[in-house]
């Protein structure tokens, strides 16, 4: 009778602890909800001060850097999408060089640091910088010069450009149109000479027929504005001379400015406006 | 009255451990260097002393509940001491819980020891004390109970090298969960979102009792925040012990 007291007392014991858990499980949960709803002021971000810089942590690591460089990759994409850090920015050099010096090969972080930079920060600077980075320590990496040149471009820094586009064609492996953007680049800095050199071993070199046509469309540029460029100063010259405008481009040779006219790459002849003293190619470059 | 008396002597074996010395030691010196690193800095100084002075205490006192807690239990099963406490007209709930807070004890005795420590560091710099400082050591004292009875929950089915991963892994898991709601908000509502709901309100968010940056920084904190912040410690910290008592219960220790 005891014994069977007994076990019932534990019995119930037991099913108390039970009980118990459920309910704390339960208040747990509800107290949890309660808390999150509660709105709480943060710094995101605040502790970046604190990373040390990757060649340091690198040492914290015990061996798995790329591992820690993954993460605090994972992590800089979360906090660089946070559009309400104002001055999130401003640690994107150190967050990103971090990821580089603890996985130098993570090619990545590099792009999409730098996409961050220009797009977000707008800073093509930064942008070129963390490319910059990345091209040191992969030298073998045509991406970061091709994409450090296509930001340049983009934002009309085609000098700039043309440097990146040079570096990438330099590289083994890199496409065939860093070779055409470089040449590109170079017609809009109005380096003419290297740019036709370019453009003509693009043509002479090309494998197919799509890529022989562009190179032909943008020698046929190179060339028509190089000879516009001619004429526009024999006009002056003409001009200074006469006080008069030359009622044709003829006049030029008559009167021993130029030796002989130019012709576009078609054998046509410029077109000269005589009341204007304009010049222009007898056709438009990309439409032939 | 029989809790007490297992409290009492628990924290008389616990404050003769050579561990918790240690661990002393090396928090007061951490809180030392507080002031050492703030000289390296340029801006705000006294913003790296808070911020290492609170986080000494936080992760000492981590170790400490750990380091022992997950001891205690487990080395009155080993040494069969366990056999003659049970022979007493005592419990097992009631020794498990005598066990949990006499380890308390202990632990807040240190972490007022660091406490006082740091605040001397702090007003030695200030010239000031902040108040809410003390909030903040109060929470932390609230995490170190419930990671407290985390090792008394391991400790009772595990050996302590054991517990101590699984504690610490709590530990760990309690100051990263708050990702998982960056994983909600980037997941599609459907199943997997409301299996990231469930597994987000069940695993501990330790960062509940994290007002360290706040009190750092000044910023203003809900008042309501730090009620059920405590509330939810505490639960939480029942929620433990109920399971804990539970599986100590159903102990076989021959």
């Amino acid at each position: 009778m005891t014994k069977t007291a007994t076990l019932r007392r534990k019995g119930s014991a037991t099913l108390l602890i039970v009980v118990l858990i459920f309910l704390s499980c339960g208040g747990l949960v509800s107290l949890k909800t309660a808390v999150d709803r509660i709105p709480r002021k943060k710094i995101p971000g605040a502790s970046i001060i604190y990373i040390p810089s990757g060649k340091y942590l690198k040492y914290a690591t015990f061996g798995y850097s790329s591992l820690v460089a993954d993460l605090i990759y994972l992590w800089a994409i979360q906090y660089y999408t946070t559009y309400t850090i104002v001055d999130r920015f401003q640690n994107l050099e150190h967050i990103f060089s971090i990821i580089a010096e603890l996985d130098p090969r993570y090619t990545d972080p590099y792009e999409i640091g730098a996409l961050i930079a220009v797009n977000e920060a707008r800073d093509l600077g930064l942008a070129l910088k963390i490319l910059d980075m990345g091209l040191a320590k992969n030298p073998d990496q045509w991406i970061f010069p091709f994409e450090a040149g296509h930001h340049a471009q983009r934002a009309g820094d085609y000098e700039t450009a043309r440097k990146y586009y040079e570096k990438t064609m330099r590289i083994p492996g890199a496409p065939d149109i860093a070779k055409r953007l470089y040449a590109a680049a170079g017609f809009r800095t109005m380096d003419l000479e290297e740019s036709w050199k370019i453009w003509l071993e693009v043509y002479n070199t090309a494998q197919d027929e799509r890529t022989k046509k562009i190179a032909s469309k943008h020698l046929y540029q190179v060339k028509s504005t190089s000879d516009m460029n001619l004429l526009k100063g024999a006009v002056q010259q003409f001009r200074d001379r006469f006080q008069r405008l030359p009622s044709g481009l003829e006049d030029l040779v008559r009167v021993g400015i130029l030796a002989s006219l130019p012709r576009d790459l078609d054998g046509k002849d410029y077109v000269y406006n005589p009341k204007t003293g304009e010049t222009k190619a007898p056709s438009v470059w990309w439409k032939r | 009255m029989k809790i007490r008396a297992i409290a009492l002597n628990t924290f008389k074996e616990t404050i003769r451990d050579r561990i918790l010395y240690l661990l002393f030691f090396f928090a007061a010196i951490a809180l030392g260097i507080s002031r050492l690193l703030a000289v390296l800095t340029v801006g705000d100084r006294v913003k790296i002393i808070k911020d290492v002075g609170l986080a000494s205490i936080s992760i000492f006192g981590v170790l400490m509940a750990i380091l022992i807690g997950t001891g205690l239990v487990y080395k009155e099963i080993d040494k069969k001491t366990i056999n003659t406490l049970l022979a007493k007209p005592i419990q097992r709930w009631q020794f498990l819980l005598g066990k949990f807070f006499g380890l308390v004890l202990t632990l807040f005795i240190m972490t007022l020891a660091m406490g006082l420590i740091f605040l001397v560091i702090v007003l030695l710099h200030t010239g000031k004390l902040d108040s809410r400082m003390l909030l903040a050591i109060l929470f932390i004292f609230l995490e170190l109970v419930l990671i407290t009875a985390v090792a008394i929950l391991f400790s009772c089915f595990s050996t302590p090298i054991l517990s101590s991963i699984f504690t610490l892994s709590f530990y760990l898991i309690g100051h990263l969960s708050w990702g998982l709601e960056t994983l909600i908000q980037k997941t599609r509502p459907g199943t997997g979102r409301m299996a990231l709901r469930g597994l987000s309100a069940i695993l501990p968010d330790l960062e509940n009792f994290n007002f360290k940056t706040e009190i750092v920084q000044g910023l203003a904190i809900d008042p309501r925040f730090y009620l059920f912040s405590a509330l939810y410690g505490l639960v939480y910290t029942l929620f433990i012990l109920a399971l804990a008592v539970l599986i100590f219960k159903k102990r076989d220790f021959i």
